[in-house]
């Protein structure tokens, strides 16, 4: 490690920038929500990256769950969603995605996106896992990469500010506790102050706190630990999708995500011995089971000696003729062929990744947090998709939630309340210090996101969970050091990442049982999802608990 | 875990003047990818490194640099000891970073009808080709026009065609891709090659939209002339001397035994503006026993047409072709011209199968010709080279015939796509650049295999051009003369 004199000038605020909404994010969750405030009034959007290549939606590839056929029904889908969620999800957010998603898919093909669409011109659905109707639309399968380039295109087409390669570090409240915007750092390090009279908050998930995650370098649960900090609740925090097929090697490679489609063209899972060990597990759904039954499946294959030599399974879709993976799954067929695999002829190896946080802000259906002025939409917000998220639901619920957030936050009134200085000079500070810190970001970084991938991970117990916590808080606690103005955002990101990692490990603690994604081994209650006496965990600056709930015997 | 050393192209616009190269070496993975390399500069040797990165998986284009030369995305490509990383051909930030910006604002955004219905399946079919594009910029590296014009980018052209495609869009897409300057790309096929999506720009987006600015009147008037003569004599070139059809039989027979047939697709330079050259290809032939079929009736190719979008009368030329052809129950059409070469690869169907001069003559194999005493080097056409996957073959049989071979740069030499006719400011000033590659050679003779390219980088430099066949027939000369000197 080279040593570099740290600059020894104090932070200050180069900028100062005023807007009705300020969203941050620049997913599909927070265009969408830009998109819909700038009815309302001035918005500026500020990107930790160039807007269209940073989170999750550009990479999302399987598709977006909407109901528009005759045969199949909101109904239905609420009922796939509640029971795939294992009943955690918070039914009045169950209830808007399901009845909102067809009109949101509207929006999107109106604005000129580019779905498959039928012979009959219809948008195109197929099968996804966990749903009993095929109602996954899609575009290829780079979905979430026709949603973005769409919503750029329409985003283009508003007043919006784009403040891009800026990155909010902290929110900042005013004297009546309401957030009154946030602090952020250009790609220079210089300091940023946007004021707004209602926030946004549309960050995206986090499991870059995992080893293996499929999570593009975005993907560091800023949004959870800026909100925690400014004094928000969360919710169902332990709530980690595993998602079943991450791809294996080489080993910078591991945890790419191998899109459901895969498996919902036809694609087969099968062990070392070749045989299709989802029948011992859900003989009646087989591969199209819901994400953690097939998580928990592949793990458990493995962790048997039924895995490959690299440690994960075969999914195999040689039996599809040639040209339709080339039409339906032509990215994975791109993918694996830079690294020498032909999907076409030989069977990809994939494991389960660390995918997606089910739990984060506390929303009601306005996505308003228990923060004044804060507004939360897309995965930074929990309750969506209860303990499991289907697949294809995700897209879905950053269009419908997007454009809820934006609109609440959009007629929210004027902000009156007055900045205290002090507020802002605590952040400077914060970051002032990282010029005297003295471990390395990278270090912690990669120490965080092994003990979270062992002690964290699809199999948990309270032992391995109070060691990683305690464990998580000793990271937490180090001095961070920053090599230039540059690098204070990589001493920001990996102090977010400590505490989402604190926050998933605080609530998996919480938590007795066993539901959806969330696997206690040492569980010693027995709980069936639909009669389970609790419901959400919650954690705040202030307060951390379970919910209990009447279910009717 | 292996041990790589790279160096890495570094640029601090608050110290520095101007970039330079450091070498670092790391530890990484087997398999691991550029960007892994980088980070492991980063978090080994140099924090402060500047360089973008976001999905690690192909799919945002944060990442896209130069190793080695080339554009390519960082997480996809390969990490190899002793690469060179720079950063894309675009401003710089710092280091690797450059600003994307100003060519994305260029890309056009949809502006959807307010009663804008689904398309049908076929809209979207014919869209979505030119829809996978990440907007990395690699294209707009890459591009040989835009370090001559103010060409807004590949990238930019084909969001032009996949909006025209649209029937929602109610945007005048063909105006603006004309401002955007529809005519400046020479179709070299390049921004294909270092595409991480294989986006088909030049067939798919800016043929296309040449096609649709024709059916407007908007054809260039140079390209309109040419398009006429096409017309009315079936030549793209005027006739001014004896032409190649003129001057030799429908049969060409070998010295020796016949070792092969092939028919011989002649196209319009070599007929009317170079026949020389074509004459001395068919002296090669016959001494390596090719006899050469050369149908009278045949005509243009139609790549002068399709190339500017003029495709009206397009089907005329291509059955003529094909029948003068098949009539003869010919199995092999050869061609010397790498454009028709190209177009009858990619744009007929064909019931023959045709190959470049160089094909046949490797496949063959040839009879040693004496070895020039000259330095020569050789530039790549582009509608061989990328039109037709073809570099090893004129290679070997030009070390074969040379004393000494060098390698240059490959780079579109400004000739094709109807550029040296409809904007000659362009042509030369790639030509120009084409220059100064064969000088830093210290070539004697620069050779190539398209007529084309030929006629134009002769115009561009004062080192001989010349094709490779003449280049054989000399050597055979030279060595019938030493024979001749001997006995």
């Amino acid at each position: 490690m080279v040593l570099y004199n740290a600059p020894t000038n104090k932070m200050h605020v180069d900028e100062i920038v005023d807007a009705h909404v300020l969203v941050v994010g620049s997913g599909g969750a927070g265009v969408r929500a830009a998109i819909e405030a700038s009815r309302y009034g001035d918005v500026v959007m500020v990107s930790k990256t160039i807007a269209g290549k940073g989170g999750c939606t550009t990479m999302a590839e399987g598709g977006y769950n909407a109901v528009l056929r005759d045969r199949d029904s909101v109904d239905v889908h609420r009922e796939d969603t509640l029971k795939g969620g294992a009943y955690l999800n918070d039914p009045a957010l169950a209830d808007a995605l399901v009845r909102e998603a067809p009109e949101r898919m509207a929006d999107l093909v109106r604005w000129g996106a580019v779905f498959d669409v039928t012979e009959d011109r219809q948008v195109a659905q197929r099968p996804f896992g966990g749903q009993r109707f095929p109602r996954t639309c899609y575009a290829g399968d780079r979905t979430g990469h026709e949603m973005i380039m769409t919503l750029l295109d329409r985003l283009d087409a508003t007043d919006t500010h784009l403040y891009q390669e800026v990155s909010v570090v902290d929110f900042i409240k005013d004297e009546n506790g309401a957030v009154a915007g946030a602090i952020a750092l250009d790609r220079d390090g210089d300091v940023v102050f946007f004021r707004s009279d209602a926030t946004v908050l549309a960050t995206g998930g986090g499991t870059q706190v995992y080893d293996i995650s499929t999570n593009s370098a975005a993907g560091t649960g800023d949004g959870f630990a800026m909100a925690y900090r400014a004094g928000a609740e969360l919710i169902d925090m332990e709530m980690v999708q595993f998602h079943p097929t991450g791809a294996v090697y080489p080993y910078d490679a591991r945890g790419r995500l191998v899109t459901e489609a895969v498996r919902g063209e036809g694609g087969l899972l099968l062990n070392a011995r070749r045989e299709r060990f989802m029948k011992r597990y859900d003989p009646e759904r087989m591969e199209l089971s819901t994400r953690d039954v097939v998580a928990r499946a592949i793990a458990t294959e493995v962790l048997e000696g039924r895995g490959t030599s690299r440690g994960g399974v075969y999914l195999d879709v040689t039996h599809l003729p040639a040209e339709t993976i080339e039409a339906r799954l032509p990215v994975m067929l791109e993918q694996f062929l830079a690294y020498g695999v032909d999907i076409r002829r030989e069977p990809m190896e994939v494991a389960p990744t660390a995918h997606h946080i089910m739990g984060g802000l506390r929303i009601t259906p306005e996505c308003r947090t228990t923060i004044p002025g804060l507004f939360a939409c897309g995965e930074v917000a929990g309750g969506v998709h209860g303990a499991n998220r289907l697949g294809g639901n995700a897209l879905a619920d950053t269009q419908v939630f997007g454009k809820r957030a934006g609109e609440f936050a959009g007629k929210a009134p004027a902000r009156s309340g007055r900045i205290d200085p002090a507020r802002i000079d605590e952040v400077t500070r914060m970051l002032d210090g990282f010029f005297e810190g003295a471990i390395s970001p990278v270090d912690v970084r990669k120490d965080l996101k092994l003990t979270m991938w062992n002690q964290a991970g699809i199999f948990r117990n309270a032992p391995d969970l109070r060691t990683a916590l305690g464990h998580v808080r000793r990271l937490a606690d180090k001095r961070l050091c920053a090599a230039s103005t540059a690098n204070l955002l990589e001493c920001c990101t990996v102090r977010n990442m400590c505490t989402t990692a604190s926050l998933i490990v605080r609530c998996a603690l919480l938590r007795p049982e066993n539901r959806g994604a969330h696997v206690r081994l040492d569980a010693d209650v027995a709980t069936d999802p639909a009669t389970s006496p609790f419901s959400h965990t919650y954690v705040s600056l202030t307060r951390e608990g379970i919910e209990r709930r009447e279910v009717a015997a | 875990m292996k041990t790589i050393t790279l160096r890495v192209s570094r640029f601090d616009p608050a110290v520095d003047a101007e970039p330079h190269f450091e070498e670092y070496t790391v530890r990484v993975n087997e398999g691991a990818r550029v960007l892994h390399a980088l980070h492991a500069v980063r978090d080994e040797h140099d924090p402060t490194l500047a360089y973008r990165y976001c999905c690690g998986s192909g799919q945002c284009g944060s990442c896209a640099v130069r190793v080695d030369g080339k554009p390519v995305l960082a997480c996809m490509e390969e990490a190899r000891d002793g690469m060179t990383v720079e950063p894309l051909a675009l401003p710089v930030l710092k280091d690797l970073m450059v600003d994307l910006e100003p060519v994305i604002a260029k890309i056009a955004r949809i502006c959807p009808a307010p009663d804008a219905a689904l398309p049908a399946r076929e809209e979207i079919e014919a869209i979505k080709p030119l829809r996978d594009c990440i907007e990395c910029l690699c294209c707009v590296s890459a591009c040989p026009a835009l370090q001559v014009t103010d060409f807004a980018g590949p990238t930019v052209l084909r969001q032009e065609m996949r909006l025209a495609l649209d029937p929602r869009d109610s945007g005048d897409r063909i105006t603006d891709a004309i401002e955007k300057g529809l005519f400046y790309c020479t179709t070299c096929k390049r921004c294909t090659e270092v595409c991480p999506k294989d986006i088909e720009i030049p067939g798919k987006a800016i043929e296309k939209l040449r096609e649709i600015a024709n059916r407007r009147g908007l054809t260039l008037p140079r390209h309109q002339e040419v398009a006429r003569l096409v017309q009315e004599t079936g030549r793209s070139v005027e006739r001014t001397q004896p032409t190649f059809l003129e001057e030799v039989p429908e049969v060409i027979e070998p010295d020796g035994p016949v070792r092969g047939e092939v028919g011989f697709f002649v196209g319009c330079m070599f007929n009317g503006r170079v026949p020389q050259t074509a004459l001395d290809a068919m002296e090669v032939m016959k001494r390596n026993g090719i006899r050469v079929i050369v149908p009278h009736d045949q005509v243009c190719c139609g790549s002068p047409l399709i190339r500017t979008g003029q495709t009206s009368f397009l089907d005329d030329l291509k059955k003529k072709n094909i029948e003068a052809f098949a009539r003869r129950g010919i199995k092999t059409v050869m061609t010397i011209c790498a454009g028709c070469g190209a177009t009858l690869k990619n744009d007929y169907e064909t019931p023959f199968t045709v190959k470049d001069v160089t094909e046949i003559l490797t496949e063959y194999g040839i009879e040693p010709p004496a070895k020039l005493d000259i330095r020569a080097t050789y530039h790549d056409p582009c509608h061989l080279l990328r039109g037709q996957g073809i570099s090893e073959q004129p290679r070997t049989l030009l070390r074969e015939a040379v004393r000494e071979f060098v390698e240059m740069p490959t780079q579109c030499c400004g000739a094709g796509g109807g550029v040296r006719s409809g904007v000659p400011e362009e042509a030369k000033a790639l030509g120009a650049k084409r220059d100064e590659c064969v000088k830093a050679t210290g070539a004697d003779v620069v050779v190539t295999v398209c007529p084309f390219c030929e006629f134009h980088i002769a115009d561009c430099t004062d080192v001989p051009v010349k094709n490779l066949t003449t280049i054989l027939l000399e050597g055979y000369r030279k060595k019938d003369a030493e024979r001749e000197g001997s006995s």
